[in-house]
């Protein structure tokens, strides 16, 4: 068998273990150490990887975003932000129609500013908001399919754990991933609380009504959120100017979630202790697959398959579109049963390589050199500059042309095809990863293994899960809608770059 | 027995998390120092409030210098004792949605098999990173900036990994003893509850 095919067949095969019950990282650690003892023909080259690779891959530090971040968001859970949010978002719209279930959209969304994690948000928001929307008169069903969308923006609001592994197989920047991602996320909370207003439409017994809370209380409710603003902003705008890196971001905000914890008296030594075990089996839970997939990813690289996969389809000469729209689907069908970690570690070495071969004309030459020649004249015409040559650079921005080179030097300005295309690429890993997070966060939630259903049907026994199922088909709806939109236009998730 | 490897593997977890928590501190701590390094040299404050600016230098105020050396020693150890609870908690990702579907003794082995061969690739790793760390011990490395050798990250991993190794060894042998007997073992029991 030549390396090719055996790293072809080892990826079926690696599906059926997992399919197997075999634990995602074991799976991958094996076929990787036993893929690259077949391929060279002896166990040599693994052995001697394995002397290093561990303790590398535990001791990479800008892995170490995601235990801070993991341990940011039980700090979060025991902050008491959870029901602060929820108070302020529910004194203003719970007197709406469904607004109590928009409420928990809300919150869940600004807990997703401080956590990281979907089962977390999702978790931590129902013991809160659950209680409130029975008491109101809201349907079981209905309740916890809003909790259970809900928990999604945890990961879809940075910071997110799952970005960052995206951000490091594919060598992206972690801020702008986190800038990209607040759009989309913001357009999630928007969709979950139109879909709640249709669905109380379409069934006005699910929901209950109260009456209005009045300004003063308000206003009041909403300033006892400043800390989730704070952190985040120092968080995620420090990162993106620079005051830090990523890793120093995560053990700020950290820090800083354990400090609200702490002084809202909830962080007893107890508490703590729950804390850490929590972040414990989790970090280690994730660890073990990164080790397995740094392991399996070395066997691939070695075989060439990603290149060839990527040059194969290339080759088919299919629209950039219709791949881009394969490979969501695929995430969406495999969301269901995978969780999205593993599924990110396993496939995007394979796709990405793919994706990135394609053009989707994200960026146009024509036009960045347009907005870098507009804004040098928008300063003043440069000294020196020919009235002649001035007209030809109106025109040529005019008919959308490329400018010369002798253009952009009278202008001082350097945007070359290869500049653009760099841009480009960059775009595009960016856009592709927020779209993956988001189809594979539908996974979540889609009937009938979605984890955090379950994880919400735990909390609240007296509801049947068909009931659960039956609710939280219309945001699984609102979800499919929201990723159609930001594939037709890029530019909603890619304008912020841009600014 | 059973209780004794619960209190190891959840000793050795927040060891692990006291060590993270001590690190976030230090890079905070390190944030915080650059932040005031960067006022105190800062030219505004430099002309308004000269004697300000240099008693805060003369504090000595600054990053913590070296620290990712010891982030990336501390967490390695931090994530090798994390393993320990992991493993005792059956905290690994699996897909279950097709194996639910077969019969509860089929699962039963299934986990048992698995579980022998997770304990497998634990042993490899423990053994392959001692190697690794006789290789630094005997080189001699050290690292960049703090210069402390090498090996003390390693040997810190190295004992986590052996716990990681025992605790394992312990999973195996209850699970396989479960698939034996054809009964669901205690390791789920502490699950369930």
């Amino acid at each position: 068998m030549s390396m090719l095919e055996l790293g072809f067949w080892s990826f079926p095969v690696l599906l059926l273990l997992i399919f197997l019950r075999a634990p995602i990282g074991l799976a991958m650690f094996g076929m990787g150490a036993a893929g690259i003892w077949l391929a060279l023909g002896s166990p040599d080259v693994v052995l001697a990887k394995l002397k290093n690779e561990s303790f590398s891959t535990f001791s990479s530090y800008s892995l170490t975003i995601i235990p801070m971040f993991l341990l940011m968001g039980q700090f979060a859970t025991l902050s008491g932000m959870s029901s602060a949010l929820f108070k302020a978002a529910e004194s203003w719209l719970g007197h709406r129609k469904g607004g109590v279930a928009m409420a928990s959209v809300g919150a869940c969304a600004g807990f997703g500013a401080i956590c990281g994690s979907s089962l977390a948000t999702a978790a931590t928001m129902s013991k809160v908001a659950l209680p409130e929307m029975k008491r109101y008169g809201y349907s079981g069903g209905f309740s916890t399919a809003t909790l259970a969308a809900g928990g999604t923006l945890g990961i879809l609001i940075p910071p997110s754990v799952i970005l960052v592994i995206y951000a490091i197989l594919t060598e992206q920047n972690i801020a702008k991933l986190f800038l990209a991602a607040f759009i989309p996320g913001l357009l999630a909370a928007l969709g979950y609380m139109l879909t709640i207003a249709i669905y109380v439409r379409l069934y006005p017994d699910a929901a209950g009504t109260r009456p209005p809370v009045p300004y003063a209380e308000r206003i009041a409710a909403l300033l006892k959120v400043w800390p989730v603003l704070l952190v985040f902003g120092v968080v995620v705008g420090g990162i993106y100017l620079g005051w830090f890196t990523p890793t120093e971001g995560a053990a700020v905000g950290a820090f800083g979630t354990g400090l609200i914890a702490f002084l809202s008296g909830n962080l007893t030594w107890a508490l703590f202790k729950d804390a850490i075990l929590a972040t414990a089996s989790t970090t280690g839970m994730i660890f073990f697959i990164i080790l397995g997939a740094a392991l399996y990813n070395s066997f691939l690289a070695l075989t060439q398959v990603p290149q060839e996969l990527a040059n194969y389809v290339l080759g088919l000469g299919l629209t950039p579109w219709l791949v881009l729209v394969m490979i969501l689907v695929f995430y969406l069908i495999f969301g269901c049963v995978m969780d999205s970690l593993s599924m990110i570690l396993l496939t995007i070495p394979i796709f990405f390589p793919v994706i990135s071969a394609m053009d989707f004309g994200l960026v146009d030459l024509a036009a960045l050199q347009a907005g870098l020649a507009n804004e040098v004249l928008a300063a003043g015409v440069p000294d020196g500059m020919g009235q002649e040559m001035l007209e030809s650079i109106k025109a040529a921005i005019a008919s959308g042309a490329e400018l010369t080179r002798e253009q952009m030097k009278a202008l001082d300005i350097r945007m070359t095809q290869g500049m653009a295309n760099r841009i480009e690429a960059e775009y595009l890993a960016i856009w592709f990863g927020i779209l993956v997070l988001i189809v594979v966060e539908v996974g979540l939630i889609t009937p009938p293994v979605g984890m955090n259903l379950f994880i919400i049907n735990t909390m609240d026994s007296e509801t049947p899960m068909i009931d659960t199922y039956k609710s939280v088909l219309f945001f699984v709806g609102s979800d499919l809608f929201r990723v159609a939109l930001l594939v037709l236009f890029p530019s909603i998730t890619l304008f912020v770059l841009t600014l | 027995m059973q209780n004794f490897v619960n209190t190891l593997a959840r000793m050795m977890a927040i060891l692990g998390g006291l060590v993270l928590s001590a690190l976030i501190v230090m890079v905070c701590l390190s944030v915080l120092g650059r932040g005031g390094n960067t006022f105190a040299n800062w030219d505004a404050l430099e002309a308004a409030m000269p004697g300000l600016s240099a008693a805060l230098l003369s504090t000595g105020i600054g990053p913590v210098p070296g620290d990712f050396e010891v982030v990336e020693a501390g967490i390695a150890f931090a994530i090798f004792a994390f393993l320990p609870l992991c493993q005792l908690k059956n905290a690994h990702a699996t897909v279950d949605v097709f194996t639910s579907l077969m019969p509860k003794s089929f699962n039963t082995f299934l986990k048992a098999f698995w579980e022998i061969l997770l304990t497998l690739a634990i042993l490899l790793i423990t053994w392959r990173l001692g190697v690794g760390l006789m290789d630094k011990i005997d080189n001699g490395e050290t690292t960049f900036i703090l210069g402390f050798p090498k090996w003390w990250g390693y040997a810190a991993s190295f004992v986590a990994a052996l716990v990681a190794s025992f605790v394992a060894l312990y999973c195996a042998t209850i699970r396989t003893q479960a698939a034996l007997k054809g009964q669901p073992s205690v390791l789920d029991a502490d699950e369930a509850r």
